[in-house]
């Protein structure tokens, strides 16, 4: 840390303790915090208000666990010593520790103005700066860092990444040219030399020269050491300047990796052809390059995309065959995608079945297939016939196949899937289960096995299965795989407890999903500084990328759309969480768990505690994993700004993700609730532009018009015009909601979504529940084909409406879905439930016999 | 199906396949360090819907890491999806893996470690790819299995071909 002329009184001391406090400083340093401690404190004996060192003291003792205690005298000390870039430096580290990055880098930026040139303030800086997608500022301190130490190669690199993300392409460029010209004497072999050239061929690229980038990777064939990009990059430039040269790059790229379908379908746009649809042309290409790369399968399987008729047959009968004599368990996946085309599925049927024939004969003792040849086909039968719809069939060939071989895991796990798509759940579990005690050893089927008992709503079964393959230690199963940020588990679980009338537990389930998007957020921090030195820069580029756009993966948005759902329902009946907190009565296993976890807590706790002590050891300035002291998530439910929440788990998706309809409805039904008239309406006008016959889209608007035409006065200017306008834009027509929705449901008449909504309309309107209730009932009658998805959630709804009739419509569910198991009693679905693991005494779910009758085609 | 070098879109997709397929399992940041410091020597699988269905992580060790004199690759988890099995993926995901490391970074040779009982794994490391048990590793696993830690020289033919 550098001297500034004019040190204030209150600051300097003598040189006995000037000297001390630079021993504290190196003992921090290197970590030996017992001895800095003393140190300190042994400067504040005798100068109890010196702000530099209490903010030492302070960050040492964080450092050490005592977090609090440490904070504490940060914030004391930087309030005795303001213009020390000491104090403001530890204050800034506090708050990076707490991941308040705007507030740290506030903080670094005191600092600074009290130490310009401090390299690791300036460091420390552009990472938050970088964190915190501030680029222009970005350029500044990286400028600022490179005048300092001109002769570091990564501050160079690490410029013209500033430009680059500041959007300055040209500049990045120059940049990184004044670079390369004062390298001299690079190694042969230098991987990070090789990343850099690569980065450059990159702005190259994007500064529209490819000619140029072409000739660079020309010239330096030797320095740039990965081979693979040099080949993809040539193939791509070479393809965008339409050169003749493409065609050996391409053909490079085939000979490096054959199955690669990124290239077929990239060299087939450059022929000007496409996978999209039959081609003779692209078939031909694709017959070429499958007799250049014989023992590659991606050019047969991409020539079925492109073949019809005879031909097509023809190239199918020896793929099929071939996958199903080797017994590829994926093959009817990785066909499927070519059911779109009705001839296609066609044939492929019927070459299956002939094929069956055959091999069934073949299979008998004295035949020449192997026997697992047989059974293949079946199993492919069987998924052909359930992805059509038709499960008795499906069931029927594939309880044969079990038949004959009743130890293939693959078998069962799909007999699984042919039952959940029928909507028997439980026997679904149990399917699984009979995977999985096949083969113990294989995690992939107990994760299965453990999926299908949390869609069944089986929670501590699924946690017991879980519990085979989770770390010994752990407080749970369910506690390890959230730390190991299981977002399957975490998700199914948290839909299990909605199932089962848990939204407090469910609700929980989906803030830990926000909490693992935050840590993978976080998780780039260290890259800022780390990717530099290592000169991997392009990779890092991708990464900021990919971080920009995190918030749109499907299980944040899943999770956020879902806790929104109930955040939303609590506003509007807040009797759902008192309801909860009544009752609340813990099962066995719910007990033994909350007694582990306290026991688990209680034997974590000597460590914390251990003050002073032997307490060298560096704890970090992360925020420690607090103890959970809303297991059952009740705080959570009935907080008291539940839109605010919900609103906050919505917002980072908006801009990600706009092409989500779901989002824009969910954040209607929040905004319309927090008043945000001109937002609600906003959002729903995104919905209209991508779906504007969507039932719930529709559903939302008739909301919106009731609850505009109930509003005491109109918004006063501008709103109200704004907000005028933009209801009427949603409904031109501008009439009546209750009209609105009938003119609705006409043109709808026999789509169970369309019906669906516009019962929950009529609901939002006020409409008498029995006007309600009839229109809901229309969902049983013919010729509506509601699903058992569907249905589930319409029983829901009445449920959460209170509707006398929700017992009538889950018993005439029941009967519609004779397999399914949603539509149980809860006394049905205890006993269900008690025989899934243990299916040998389960006359229900045990005997294939009576289940075949049960299935409805 | 689509096989090609791992993009950081497909880091969660491979930590999940980890999670679902095997025991030994990791935090997305170390995906991402993996990613970020080594990013062409990880392969990914994925299915026409852009699934990952399989992958190898891989990483280099400099001499004097790991008690070795000479720098070389070494696979962190590879694995592939129970129901993409007998595709010969785990094959073409190693072979592509190796190929990178000794082209990029001149690894000599690679190593892994397996579950002495994981029959299936022992048999495409050794009859197909060619590896050897370098040695046995007591207790490796979290559970006190034995792992073997087994090695293939990657031949070099001139500078930077396999």
């Amino acid at each position: 840390m550098s001297k500034v002329a004019g040190i204030p009184p209150k600051r300097a001391l003598p040189s006995k303790e000037a000297g001390l406090f630079k021993e504290v400083l190196t003992l921090y340093e290197t970590r030996q915090l017992k001895k800095g401690l003393k140190t300190a404190d042994f400067i504040l004996k005798k100068f109890p208000e010196h702000g530099e060192t209490m903010c030492m003291k302070g960050l040492i003792l964080a450092h050490m666990g005592r977090r609090e205690e440490g904070i504490n005298m940060v914030k004391k000390g930087v309030r005795f010593d303001l213009t020390s870039h000491i104090c403001w430096h530890v204050f800034g580290l506090i708050q990076k520790g707490e991941k308040n990055y705007e507030e740290a880098l506030k903080s670094y930026m005191q600092a600074l103005k009290f130490d310009k040139e401090n390299m690791n303030i300036l460091r420390d800086s552009a990472q938050l700066q970088t964190q915190l997608r501030l680029f222009e500022n970005l350029v500044e301190t990286r400028y600022t860092l490179l005048r300092l130490r001109p002769n570091l190669r990564q501050n160079w690199v690490a410029l013209s990444v500033a430009h680059y993300l500041n959007g300055n392409v040209t500049e990045a460029k120059k940049v990184l040219e004044h670079y390369e010209k004062t390298l001299k004497n690079v190694p042969d072999n230098d991987v990070e030399h090789s990343e850099c050239l690569l980065y450059y061929v990159k702005l190259m690229e994007e500064s529209g020269e490819p000619q140029e980038a072409l000739d660079f990777l020309d010239n330096n064939r030797r320095a740039i050491l990965d081979k693979t990009a040099i080949s993809e990059i040539r193939a791509r430039l070479l393809t965008k300047l339409k050169s003749d040269a493409a065609e050996s790059a391409w053909s490079a790229l085939f000979k490096r990796n054959a199955e690669c379908s990124d290239y077929y379908s990239e060299y087939l746009e450059f022929r000007g052809l496409s996978l999209e649809g039959n081609s003779p042309e692209a078939l031909a290409v694709l017959q070429t390059l499958a007799d250049a790369h014989p023992r590659a399968n991606a050019p047969k399987r991409l020539s079925l995309s492109v073949s019809t008729g005879e031909t097509f047959t023809q190239l199918a009968e020896p793929y099929l065959v071939r996958g199903l004599e080797r017994g590829v368990p994926s093959l009817f996946a990785d066909l499927k995608s070519l059911y779109k085309d009705d001839t296609k599925k066609d044939a492929i049927e019927k070459l299956l079945e002939s094929a069956l024939e055959r091999f069934k004969k073949d299979s008998a003792p004295e035949g020449s297939t192997e026997p697992t040849t047989y059974l293949w086909t079946l199993y492919f039968l069987a998924q052909h016939h359930s992805y059509l719809g038709r499960q008795k069939q499906a069931l029927s060939i594939l309880d044969q196949a079990i038949e004959h071989t009743p130890t293939l895991p693959d078998l069962h796990l799909f007999r699984a899937r042919i039952l959940k798509r029928a909507g028997d759940y439980l026997g679904a579990a149990t399917s699984t289960n009979d995977a999985r005690t096949l083969d113990g050893q294989d995690r992939f089927l107990n994760t299965k096995c453990g999926k299908y008992l949390l869609r069944a709503g089986m929670i501590e079964e699924a946690s017991s299965v879980f519990g085979l393959f989770t770390k010994k230690d752990a407080a749970s199963p369910g506690a390890d795989l959230e730390e190991m940020q299981s977002l399957l588990y975490i998700l199914e679980e948290g839909h299990a407890h909605e199932l089962n009338g848990k939204p407090n537990l469910a609700l929980k389930k989906y803030f830990a999903t926000k909490k693992i998007f935050d840590e993978i957020e976080d998780d780039q921090y260290d890259f800022h500084g780390y990717n530099l030195r290592k000169f991997t820069i392009t990779i890092y580029l991708k990464m900021l990328k990919w971080e920009d756009t995190l918030f749109s993966h499907p299980a944040y948005v899943k999770a956020a759309i879902s806790a929104s759902r109930i955040l939303v329902s609590v506003h509007d009946d807040p009797s759902i969480v008192t309801a909860l907190s009544a009752i609340a009565p813990l099962t066995d296993a719910e007990k033994k768990a909350k007694k582990k976890a306290k026991k688990a807590a209680a034997a974590a706790k000597p460590t914390d505690d251990k003050k002073g002590g032997a307490a060298n050891e560096d704890k970090g300035l992360d925020i420690p994993v607090t103890k959970d002291e809303d297991s059952d998530g009740l705080k959570l439910l009935g907080c008291s700004d539940p839109l605010e929440r919900a609103f906050q788990l919505l917002r980072p998706i908006i801009n990600v993700a706009p092409s989500n309809l779901q989002v824009w409805l969910a954040l209607y039904d929040v905004q319309i609730r927090r008043k945000k008239l001109l937002q609600a309406a906003a959002a729903l006008h995104h919905a209209k532009q991508l779906s504007p016959e969507s039932p719930g889209l529709h559903l939302r608007i008739v909301d919106l018009k009731h609850r505009a035409s109930k509003l005491p006065q109109a918004p006063p200017a501008p709103i109200g015009p704004v907000f005028s306008e933009a209801v009427a834009k949603l409904d031109p027509g501008s009439i009546a909601p209750a009209t609105f929705n009938s003119q609705y449901l006409q043109l709808h008449a026999s789509d169970p979504e369309a019906i669906f909504a516009c019962a929950q309309a009529l609901h939002a309107i006020e409409s008498p529940l029995d006007e309600v209730e009839n229109a809901v009932f229309t969902l049983l009658a013919d010729p509506v084909a509601l699903d058992t998805k569907m249905a589930r959630s319409v029983l829901r709804f009445l449920t959460s409406i209170k509707s006398t009739r929700a017992e009538e419509f889950r018993a005439a569910c029941d009967k519609k879905f004779e397999l399914s198991t949603l539509f149980k009693t809860p006394e049905e679905l205890a006993t269900l439930r008690k025989k899934v693991l243990n299916p040998k005494d389960a006359p229900l779910t045990g005997s294939k016999e009576a289940k075949k009758e049960e299935v409805t085609p | 199906m689509n096989i090609r070098v791992a993009r950081v879109e497909d880091l969660m997709a491979m930590q999940a396949a980890n999670l679902q397929n095997l025991p030994e399992n990791y935090v997305m940041k170390f995906w991402i360090y993996h990613a970020m410091t080594w990013p062409q020597i990880s392969f990914v699988a994925e299915d026409e819907k852009g699934r990952v269905v399989g992958y190898v992580l891989a990483k280099i060790e400099e001499p004097g890491e790991e008690g070795s004199e000479e720098v070389h690759g070494h696979v962190n988890s590879i694995s592939v999806l129970r129901t993409y099995r007998r595709l010969g993926l785990a094959k073409r995901l190693m072979l592509l893996s190796q190929e990178a490391m000794a082209e990029i970074y001149g690894a000599k040779f690679v190593s892994l470690h397996v579950r002495e009982s994981n029959k299936a794994a022992i048999g495409l490391y050794r009859d197909t790819l060619g590896f050897e048990v370098a040695k046995v590793e007591k207790k490796y696993y979290g559970d006190g299995e034995d792992a073997f830690s087994m090695r293939l020289n990657l031949k070099h033919t001139g500078k930077g071909k396999v």
